[in-house]
């Protein structure tokens, strides 16, 4: 069924869809829609979710955690300031190894306070045991968020995942989405399984002190899970095709016009779309650029990347994210992946907005620069019309 | 004398904790086992008691726990029994928690979980200070004892959990000592009948926290009663029980001097008289609030 709905209507759809057992809620903006949708949806008696509202996100992911391991499907949403609350939690989670899935619409962290889009809230969690995925449409949030359950209940991982989608742009645009049907996807989702539930008949226990050699190899299982996830993934997103006839989900990472480019451009999520069509008129001015899109943040796929960038004359990374002080977090990954010249792009961050007229800027200035051999690591692009904001530099002590 | 406990095996407790000797929440845990029995799902959180059921994969107590982040506990076990319900299980979830998790940095979502009635037994075993990082103040440090980061005696009173908790208009609300284990035995058996959230503090003295011997444990536990510190009753439905133990302390000529309690600890050894009187005023206030409750 084809509806037109937001992000946030997609991914409480998929939930719903999933026949999720425990949602631990806490409202944050631009999340908050996907919970209001929840509880509405548990009010007009469509679902049996038991949906808590909890006073913090910290113990949304506490609710969570606390129902995955006893046994039922869980689920959680969050943005910004409410993820770096959860961040332990988020970490507690991925060492107990609980299949969760959580959607993050992104969003800028204070101070000073912002509520536009950025991704770095989302990126900030990478070193932390999730597999990681990004949407780049509402059709993407709801598909990604369904194949979460899959991936994260196989097996064969074992670790909680999230879905990125960047706020507002996605969370509150409404788009066409394809809905698969319920019976489709009890299909797709086998009840739940894990590897182990607290509960007094199996006596299992969780978390207590483990000797350094242990802890260890814990961690190395989390990160070897993470890492031969790729398989799962591609696996789960060709059997997705069979309930979402329009998807397409073979790979982890998405090509756009690359096989035949000298350059290209690496984007992730919404403006990806403003990014392709940059490509489109850049090619017709015969610059010779293609644009690779990151879907999977963890586990990384190196070996996509290398096949489909390992040979371009320049890869241009546009970032709406920074690790303050080095570059982009995008950029480092691929940079740490290829051998051939590698320039970092920050943009858009806290909702300074980029359009299609942007990016053709912004690629072919830096395609300029790599032709010339010298180029910048790291530019932060600011589109035309705001370049000249200067910001008031602080007074000295002395 | 013998309580009569002697030689009761508590299946809660597996030999061989890491506990020290004389630790008193090692007997809190095998009286709950007593009390609740078998089907029972634990969250403990980051305390002691992290540390006593020893090195992991394998655990010293005989429950199920799930070890958890220190302000997590409450809310872990709010989606725990939810979780069971949905399985269609009739499992008690327990919250085990020190007072630093309970008072200090658990408090959010001890008093969320409460406002929301979760369906749980909260435990909170107060030693009165952060024991196992060596005994640093809490919220929950009496006035004038001296800690680690106290070492010239705590400036400030212990926060009130026992009144911010009936606050929170719960099912049940009630205090307990290690020292009187079968009245602390009876409340946890009732607290089991009773549906929605359900909170007991249970005085853990400490013997290397609160400085005397260990063999002394039970004794403290019980001194900190008799001398009217430490009240034992209970709120269910809005009545309020004060247990047979604590019932001479309503009127204040019947108490036990207070300096009977606090001369056998070591972190009281050089109480001013001015601090004594702020603790003696500390007691009268309590029990001045709890006759007028009753
Ligand atoms: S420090 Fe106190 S509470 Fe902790 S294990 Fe030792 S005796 Fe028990």
């Amino acid at each position: 069924m084809m509806k037109i709905i937001s992000g946030n209507e997609a991914v409480a759809l998929a939930v719903k869809l999933a026949r999720v057992g425990v949602v631990g809620i806490y409202p944050i903006t631009p999340q908050t829609t996907i919970i209001e949708e929840l509880a509405e949806m548990r009010a007009r008696g469509e679902i049996s979710t038991d949906v808590v509202r909890v006073e913090s996100e910290h113990s949304a992911m506490g609710v969570t955690l606390g129902a995955a391991v006893s046994g039922v499907r869980a689920f959680t949403a969050t943005s910004s300031q409410g993820l770096l609350y959860m961040h332990e939690m988020v970490w507690w989670a991925a060492g107990s190894r609980a299949p969760i899935v959580m959607v993050v619409a992104t969003r800028a962290v204070g101070a000073p306070w912002n509520i536009w889009n950025e991704n770095t809230d989302f990126m900030s969690e990478r070193d932390s045991g999730w597999i990681m995925a990004f949407a780049s449409s509402p059709q993407e949030a709801l598909d990604l968020t369904l194949q979460a359950f899959r991936i994260s209940e196989d097996p064969r991982v074992f670790v909680p995942m999230m879905v990125g989608m960047d706020g507002f742009i996605l969370s509150h645009t409404k788009t066409n989405v394809y809905i698969p049907s319920q019976e489709d996807v009890d299909a797709f989702i086998p009840p739940r399984r894990q590897p182990y539930v607290i509960d007094p008949e199996t006596q299992e226990s969780m978390g207590n002190i483990f000797q350094p050699v242990h802890y260890m190899k814990l961690r190395q299982s989390i990160n070897d899970a993470i890492a031969d996830s790729k398989d799962v993934i591609r696996e789960v997103g060709r059997e997705y095709e069979k309930i979402n006839p329009l998807a397409d989900y073979k790979t982890l990472n998405v090509e756009y016009k690359l096989e035949d480019a000298d350059y290209a451009v690496v984007t992730m999520g919404a403006w990806s779309l403003d990014a392709m069509e940059a490509v489109d008129r850049l090619r017709e001015r015969g610059i010779s650029v293609g644009l690779y899109r990151v879907r999977y943040v963890r586990p990384w796929a190196e070996d996509e990347i290398l096949r489909a960038l390992g040979d371009k004359k320049g890869v241009i990374v546009f970032d709406r994210a920074t690790s303050l002080g080095r570059g982009g977090p995008l950029y480092l990954e691929v940079k740490a992946s290829l051998n051939n010249p590698v320039k970092g792009v920050v943009a858009g961050l806290g909702g300074v907005s980029m359009n299609k007229r942007d990016f053709m800027e912004a690629i072919s200035t830096s395609i300029e620069e790599m032709k010339r051999g010298s180029f910048r690591e790291v530019t932060w692009y600011y589109p035309s019309e705001v370049k000249e904001v200067e910001l008031g530099t602080p007074r000295s002590a002395i | 004398m013998s309580l009569g406990l002697r030689g009761l095996r508590s299946e809660s407790l597996l030999p061989g904790t890491s506990a020290c000797p004389g630790c008193p929440e090692n007997m809190a845990m095998r009286m709950v086992g007593m009390a609740l029995g078998k089907n029972v799902a634990m969250v403990v959180v980051a305390g002691c008691s992290s540390v006593i059921q020893g090195i992991g994969p394998k655990n010293a107590y005989g429950y199920p726990v799930l070890n958890i982040a220190f302000a997590a506990g409450p809310a872990a076990a709010s989606g725990m029994w939810r979780a069971f319900k949905q399985r269609n299980k009739d499992v008690t979830v327990v919250v085990w928690a020190g007072d630093g998790g309970t008072a200090d940095i658990g408090f959010a979502s001890l008093s969320g979980a409460a406002e929301r009635n979760e369906d749980f037994i909260y435990l909170c075993v107060d030693n009165e200070a952060y024991m196992n990082s060596g005994g640093q103040r809490s919220g929950s440090t009496p006035h004038g004892a001296v800690t680690t980061t106290t070492p010239e005696g705590k400036k400030e009173n212990k926060k009130e959990l026992l009144f911010i908790m009936l606050d929170h208009n719960v099912p049940y609300v009630a205090t307990a000592s290690v020292g009187y284990p079968h009245d602390l035995m009876d409340k946890l058996k009732r607290a089991k009948e009773v549906n929605g959230f359900r909170y007991i503090q249970i005085l853990t003295p400490d013997p290397y926290g609160w400085l005397f011997d260990p063999s002394k444990t039970a004794e403290v536990g019980k001194l900190a009663v008799q001398t009217c510190y430490w009240p034992l009753i209970e709120v269910m439905n809005g009545k309020v029980r004060v247990s047979n133990e604590s019932l001479h302390c309503l009127k204040k000529e019947t108490r036990r001097p207070l300096k009977d309690f606090l001369s056998v600890q070591g972190r009281y050894k050089k109480l001013p008289e001015r601090d004594y009187l702020e603790l003696e005023k500390f007691v009268d206030d309590l029990w001045e609030r709890i006759i007028s409750m009753s």
